[in-house]
């Protein structure tokens, strides 16, 4: 198994008779990792599986190289920051992260000082004094997130975490997510909000009724998804001409002319044709190109393609 | 695939040593019940009675102090195994209810909270928090119990004279390991229902009903069944019979102590007392480790 790696190797999970997953198989590298599905996709299980808050039926788990029933090994590398709001009673914001650094096995001036840093960079250095009971949803998330992150951890699971973030605390924490991914960092992210995982991920995992539905990159994960037309946006000053020649082709299932008349969504079985059908129609019939784009390889297609309605994911 | 530079390193300075990590709820725990100036009062009161002994003891050595109250010589308390069983059976008696007002606020609090994950994120494991978390009531109730006693016993030796220190060993061993004894049994007791009954003040009340009722239960069967072993339900009577053991071995003098009387036609041999000690721990671990866990799983 990879030692650089989150690895899943035939991982199934069931609470009595009921699935929680099923022979789970993956390997989740570097980078921002989100885990999309609906409710009771077996998300949450999969991110206490990798925590060690579960412990699998079947198969193994291990984080990088690392059994996660191991707490005192595995907690050095991985920190996690639950979806519930979970709050000794009556610690202050900076207790509550130095106290569980302390629990971690930070000396005082260590946690201390992480502790100031990690509320920093959550943006609660003013309301470091306040009980956490007495602090708003956004605050709570950030101050679970502020816990998770304050031992430098090379791992980070974190459950919903942009759930009750206003707009700007949700692009700080993106941002966030997005600067510890591109160092190397496994972020592994749940999340019902899918054009804001479009923005966090470097590759998504999609689960369904406690199976791996997709994973990878979301144009590798959009291409696998053959049964579904390509739908690819294409701006240009003849957009009806183009239209009329590109349905001469086998391959396009449809073509939509967009209400200002420059802008057409084709749908095809073969986009690698319809590229190439492209170059030589601006050839030959002198279109002005504006914009070719993709327009369904973004999580909220794939989600739709390969889950559906079933699920609640916005 | 995004080309990482792969400059972020975690932590990898040293750590405080995982043995000792424990401590760190229990002196959370500490700080959080020192705020209530109840339990401040109430545990100061718990020492009203070894100070009271020292004097008994101070006094059982001074002739003109004797005297000077009125007291003959002879007729004074003697400084023997059942004065220290009865000093003992006293302190057990108020640790019984500092039990029952620290005990259920223990593990409640942080699974109402679902605090108990974010211990267990951390190189922190479930027999960790338990045995910090039982480690606040085994330092608070040793501090009632067998410390002050043992302070009586060195007392005891300093004024009375090596020998008597040197003959009388067993009331040491005594004092600590019946303490130790009952304050685990009520540790044990105090985190399994803290944690299988949320609401603290119900938590403290099935404490009382373990000991009494179960008491009381004990007695109907053995009245009904004319026998004796409904005793082995009865915690009380099961920790008089070790002490009395520990404290007198076979060569019983006394009905037990305070709290823990023991009829003399009604005994149970001493292993089945300790058998069915060792079943009340085995029965709440198994409690705790059903509910103190990482995720609670609800099907």
């Amino acid at each position: 198994m990879s030692a650089g790696a989150i690895v899943f190797d035939n991982v199934s999970r069931f609470y009595g008779e009921v699935l929680g997953i099923n022979r789970v198989n993956l390997t989740i590298p570097p980078g921002v990792t989100s885990l999309v599905g609906p409710n009771g996709s077996g998300k949450t299980t999969l991110m206490n599986l990798m925590t060690g808050l579960l412990r699998p039926t079947r198969g193994q788990v291990r984080v990088l190289g690392i059994r996660p029933d191991d707490p005192e090994k595995l907690f050095r590398v991985a920190g996690y920051c639950a979806q519930f709001d979970a709050f000794p009673k009556g610690l202050s914001g900076y207790q509550f992260i130095y106290s569980y650094l302390r629990v971690h096995g930070f000396s005082r001036a260590d946690a201390d000082q992480r502790a100031w840093q990690a509320l920093e960079r959550a943006g609660l250095t003013e309301a470091a004094g306040r009980v956490v009971a007495g602090y708003s949803k956004g605050m709570r998330q950030r101050v679970k997130l502020a816990q998770a992150i304050a031992h430098s951890p090379q791992v980070l699971v974190l459950d919903e975490p942009l759930n009750g973030l206003d707009p700007m605390a949700r692009a700080e924490t993106i941002a966030l997510f997005r600067s510890l991914g591109e160092q190397g960092m496994h972020v592994i992210v749940s999340s019902h909000i899918l054009h804001e995982v479009d923005r966090i991920s470097d590759q998504v995992i999609l689960l369904s009724h406690g199976y791996v539905v997709a994973e990878g990159q979301i144009q590798g994960v959009r291409s696998e998804v053959k049964e579904q037309p390509a739908q690819i946006l294409i701006r240009s000053n003849q957009s009806q001409l183009l239209a009329a020649r590109l349905f001469e082709r086998n391959h396009v299932v449809e073509a939509r002319l967009e209400e200002d008349g420059r802008g057409l969504l084709v749908r095809t079985r073969d986009a690698d044709s319809l590229y190439l059908l492209l170059n030589s129609l601006v050839v030959e019939m002198g279109l002005e190109v504006e914009k070719v784009e993709p327009a369904d390889e973004d999580v909220n297609s794939v989600y739709q393609y390969l889950i559906g309605s079933e699920g609640s994911a916005t | 695939m995004a080309v990482y530079k792969k400059h972020y390193r975690g932590y990898q300075g040293p750590l405080t040593s995982a043995w000792s990590r424990f401590l760190v709820p229990v002196r959370y725990t500490f700080e959080d019940l020192n705020r209530s100036r109840f339990l401040t009062l109430f545990f100061l009161g718990t020492l009203i009675w070894p100070v009271l002994c020292a004097v008994f003891i101070w006094l059982g050595h001074n002739l003109s102090a004797l005297t000077l109250l009125k007291i003959p010589a002879g007729k004074f308390i003697s400084i023997d195994v059942l004065f220290f069983q009865t000093y003992l059976g006293f302190q057990s008696m108020l640790a019984f209810f500092m039990t029952a007002f620290v005990g259920p606020g223990l593990v409640s609090p942080d699974l109402a909270n679902n605090a108990v994950p974010l211990y267990l994120a951390r190189p922190f494991s479930r027999v960790e928090y338990v045995v910090g978390k039982m480690s606040v009531l085994v330092i608070l109730l040793s501090a009632m119990t067998w410390l002050p006693g043992l302070a009586l016993y060195g007392f005891q030796g300093y004024l009375e004279g090596n020998a008597w220190a040197g003959q009388n060993t067993r009331i040491a061993s005594a004092l600590f390991a019946g303490s130790m004894v009952y304050i685990l049994i009520l540790s044990f007791l105090a985190l399994a229902l803290s944690a299988w009954v949320k609401w603290r003040p119900v938590a403290g009340a099935l404490l009382f009903g373990v000991f009494f009722v179960a008491a009381g239960f004990g007695t109907a069967i053995n009245q009904v069944l004319r026998t004796k072993w409904g005793h082995l339900i009865n915690l009380g009577y099961l920790i008089g019979t070790v002490w009395t053991e520990l404290f007198e071995e076979r060569l019983r003098r006394g009905p037990g102590a305070v709290f823990f009387r023991i009829k003399s036609d009604e005994e149970i041999p001493v292993w089945a007392a300790w058998t069915a000690l060792g079943m009340v721990c085995v029965i709440c671990a198994w409690m705790l480790n059903k509910k103190i866990r990482g995720v609670e799983v609800v099907r």
